[in-house]
C-alpha cells in the first residue's frame, strides 16, 4: 500500500569511498598548491584566474543546494548578482573594507535566499525549477529598474576597495585580487566541508532521498531545504560580492537565468555531491572556454558543446567520477 | 493507569468510500497488540491516520493525554509516536551508522547544528554501539544500506525506530518480504524492544502474531471485528468468516 521508494542512487564500491575520503581530505592543500603554482606560472592570466576563484565559490554554492539537498535550480545567480550588488552598492556610497564588502554580500544573498526558498520550497522538480527561473529573472527586473542604484543595463561602476586587511593594497596587476580571490574560495570551501559533515549536513542528505522518511524521524523537510537554501546563498552572495570586490564593475549578467545556467553545466561538468567537483567543473570550464574562444573566436562555442557532450556520453559522473574510478582501477591493478 | 495511545471513533471517508468507521482502541505501556485483518480492511490506512499522513473525518486520537489529531506526523514523532514502513524506506546511499547517527540527532534536536562535526558528537557514537548490538548489526554498521540483504534492512528499520525511543511503536508489517524461516530473527529483535513501550504491530504472517502479541484486533471493511487474546481470535469463527470470504472472494 505505501509508496515504495523510488530512488536509483547508484552504489558505490567500498573502495570508491575510500578514495573519495581521501580525495575529500586532501582537496585544501591541493587546492592551495595549484592555486599559488598558476599565481608564479601564469602571471598574465592573474584577472581570469580571479573570476574563476570566484565562480569556483558560486558552482560550490549550487553544489550544496543541488549536491547535498537535490534542489533543482537554474535560480542560484539570483543569489550571486543580490550579493554583488549589495557589495558593489556598499562599496560606491559607504563601505570601502573587502571583507566587510563580502559580508555584506553574503547577507544580501542568504536574505535574498530565505525569502525567495521560503516561498518556493514547497515545490518540487520542474515546478521548482520554473520557480526559480521566474525568480531570478524578477530580481533581474527590479536591478535592472532601479537605474538610479544600480546603474542599470549600463552596469554599477566605481567600487575601489581599500587595502585587505589594510595592509594589501589591490594593485593594477591582479596579484592582490588573485590571491584574496583563492584565500576567501579556500575559506568557503573547509566552511562548507564542514556544514556538509554535520548535523545538518546529514538531515538535508536524508530529504534530498527520501522526504517521507525524514518526517517519520521527526524532522521537517522544508525547514531543512529553507536553510540549505539559504546557507547556500551567503554562499552565492559572497561569491558575488568577491566578484565585485576584484573586477569593480557588476552588470546585469550576473542576475541572469543564463549565469545560473552556467554554473550549472559548470557543476555537472565537474561532478556533484563533492564540493570538490564544483572546482574542478569551474576550473575546467573557464579554462577550456577562454582557451577556445582564444583561438577560435567564431566556433568556441561549438567546441565547448562538443566536449559538455563527451563527458556527458563518456563520463556521466563529471570529470571528478572519471577520475575517481580511474583512480580505483590503477590501485586495483597493482594490489 | 491512563492509556499511552487513545484512539476513539476515528474514522476516514474518501468522498463517499468509508474505509475507517469509528474505530476506537487503546495501548497501555507495555502492550504487545496486533491489527489484522484480510487485505483491503483498512490496516494502512488506520496507521496512516494515526500517524498523521491522513488527516481523518472523524475522531480524536490522544497521546499520552494529549490530542494530537491535528498534528502534523514529525509532530506526533517528536512526541513519541513513532512507526516503523511496510516496505523499507531507507536512505539508500546512507550507511547503517548514518541512519542511526541521524534518528538520534533528531531526537535530540541536534539536526540545525550546521558547524559541528556528526562524528565528535558526544555520546552518539556509544549509543550508537549499545542499538547496533542490540539489533545484530554491528558488522554492517559502515555499509551503505542500498548494499544490506532485506532481512537486515528491516531489522535497521526496526532500529531506526527504537533509536528514536518512541513511547508508542507501530509497526508496519515488520516481518514483510522476509522469508517465512527468516522471520524469527525479526521476533528475536521484537523481544529486545523496551519492556515499557506501547507496541501495535499490523502483520500478515499469523505465526508471528501470535507468538508476538498478547493481544488481537482484527479490522474488517473499515471497523473493528472483534478483539481478544491469541486463543480467543484463533477459535472465533466470524474472523474465519472474513478471512475465508475475502479468499472466496479473491477467487472469483
Amino acid at each position: 500500500m505505501s509508496a515504495v521508494a523510488t530512488n536509483h542512487t547508484r552504489h558505490e564500491t567500498a573502495r570508491g569511498r575510500m578514495t573519495r575520503i581521501a580525495m575529500d581530505g586532501a582537496a585544501v592543500p591541493i587546492m592551495a598548491a595549484f592555486g599559488l603554482a598558476a599565481f608564479w606560472l601564469f602571471p598574465e592570466d592573474l584577472g581570469l584566474m580571479t573570476r574563476i576563484a570566484a565562480t569556483a565559490l558560486f558552482v560550490l554554492s549550487l553544489d550544496l543546494v543541488l549536491g547535498f539537498g537535490g534542489i533543482a535550480t537554474l535560480g542560484q545567480a539570483a543569489m550571486f548578482g543580490t550579493g554583488a550588488y549589495a557589495a558593489g552598492i556598499a562599496a560606491v556610497h559607504w563601505v570601502s573594507d573587502p571583507i566587510a564588502l563580502l559580508a555584506i554580500g553574503g547577507v544580501a544573498g542568504g536574505l535574498i535566499a530565505l525569502v525567495t526558498g521560503a516561498l518556493i520550497l514547497h515545490a518540487r522538480g520542474l515546478t521548482l525549477l520554473m520557480l526559480t527561473i521566474a525568480v531570478v529573472q524578477i530580481v533581474q527586473e527590479v536591478v535592472n529598474k532601479a537605474r538610479d542604484w544600480t546603474g542599470g543595463s549600463d552596469g554599477l561602476s566605481g567600487i575601489d576597495p581599500a587595502p585587505v586587511l589594510g595592509m594589501f593594497r589591490f594593485d593594477m596587476f591582479g596579484r592582490t585580487s588573485y590571491l584574496f580571490a583563492l584565500a576567501v574560495l579556500l575559506v568557503g570551501y573547509m566552511v562548507a566541508r564542514r556544514i556538509v559533515k554535520s548535523p545538518f549536513g546529514l538531515a538535508c542528505r536524508g530529504v534530498k532521498e527520501d522526504q517521507l522518511r525524514i518526517a517519520a524521524l521527526g524532522g521537517s523537510p522544508k525547514r531543512y531545504l529553507v536553510a540549505l537554501y539559504a546557507i547556500a546563498g551567503v554562499f552565492a552572495g559572497v561569491a558575488g560580492a568577491l566578484t565585485a570586490v576584484t573586477s569593480g564593475i557588476v552588470g546585469l549578467d550576473s542576475v541572469s537565468f543564463s549565469w545560473s545556467a552556467e554554473a550549472l553545466v559548470m557543476l555537472v561538468l565537474g561532478g556533484t555531491g563533492r564540493l570538490y567537483g564544483a572546482i574542478i567543473g569551474t576550473v575546467a570550464f573557464m579554462t577550456i572556454h577562454h582557451i577556445l574562444a582564444a583561438t577560435d573566436p567564431f566556433h568556441w562555442m561549438l567546441f565547448i558543446g562538443l566536449f559538455l557532450m563527451a563527458i556527458v556520453l563518456f563520463a556521466p559522473g563529471g570529470i571528478t567520477s572519471a577520475f575517481e574510478r580511474l583512480f580505483n582501477r590503477v590501485k586495483g591493478g597493482r594490489a | 493507569m491512563t492509556a499511552l495511545l487513545q484512539v476513539e471513533g476515528l474514522s476516514k471517508n474518501f468522498g463517499g468510500l468509508q474505509v475507517s468507521s469509528d474505530i476506537t482502541l487503546d495501548l497501555k505501556a507495555g502492550d504487545r497488540c496486533a491489527l489484522i485483518g484480510p487485505n483491503g480492511a483498512g490496516k494502512t490506512t488506520f496507521v496512516n491516520l494515526v500517524t498523521g499522513v491522513l488527516a481523518p473525518s472523524a475522531g480524536t486520537i490522544r497521546l499520552d493525554g494529549h490530542d494530537v489529531t491535528t498534528l502534523t506526523a514529525e509532530a506526533r514523532v517528536r512526541r513519541g509516536l513513532i512507526r516503523s514502513f511496510q516496505v523499507a524506506r531507507l536512505f539508500r546511499s546512507m550507511t547503517v551508522r548514518e541512519h542511526l547517527e541521524l534518528a538520534i540527532l533528531e531526537r535530540e534536536r541536534k539536526t540545525f547544528r550546521i558547524f559541528a562535526s556528526v562524528r565528535r558528537m558526544p555520546g552518539l557514537a556509544d549509543e550508537i554501539a549499545g542499538v547496533m548490538d542490540t539489533m545484530g548489526l554491528t558488522a554492517v554498521a559502515d555499509t551503505q544500506v542500498g548494499m544490506l540483504a532485506y532481512g537486515q534492512q528491516r531489522l535497521l528499520e526496526i532500529a531506526l525506530a527504537l533509536a528514536l525511543k518512541p513511547k508508542v511503536l507501530i509497526l508496519d508489517e515488520p516481518a514483510a518480504g522476509v522469508p517465512h524461516s527468516e522471520s524469527h530473527r525479526i521476533l528475536d529483535a521484537l523481544d529486545r524492544l523496551p519492556a515499557d513501550l506501547a507496541v501495535l504491530m499490523i502483520e500478515h504472517d499469523m505465526d508471528l502474531v501470535f507468538r508476538f502479541a498478547k493481544r488481537i484486533v482484527v479490522l474488517a471493511q473499515g471497523r473493528l471485528l472483534c478483539s481478544g487474546t491469541a486463543q480467543e481470535i484463533a477459535a472465533d469463527p466470524r474472523v474465519r468468516d472474513v478471512y475465508l470470504g475475502s479468499r472466496a472472494h479473491a477467487h472469483h
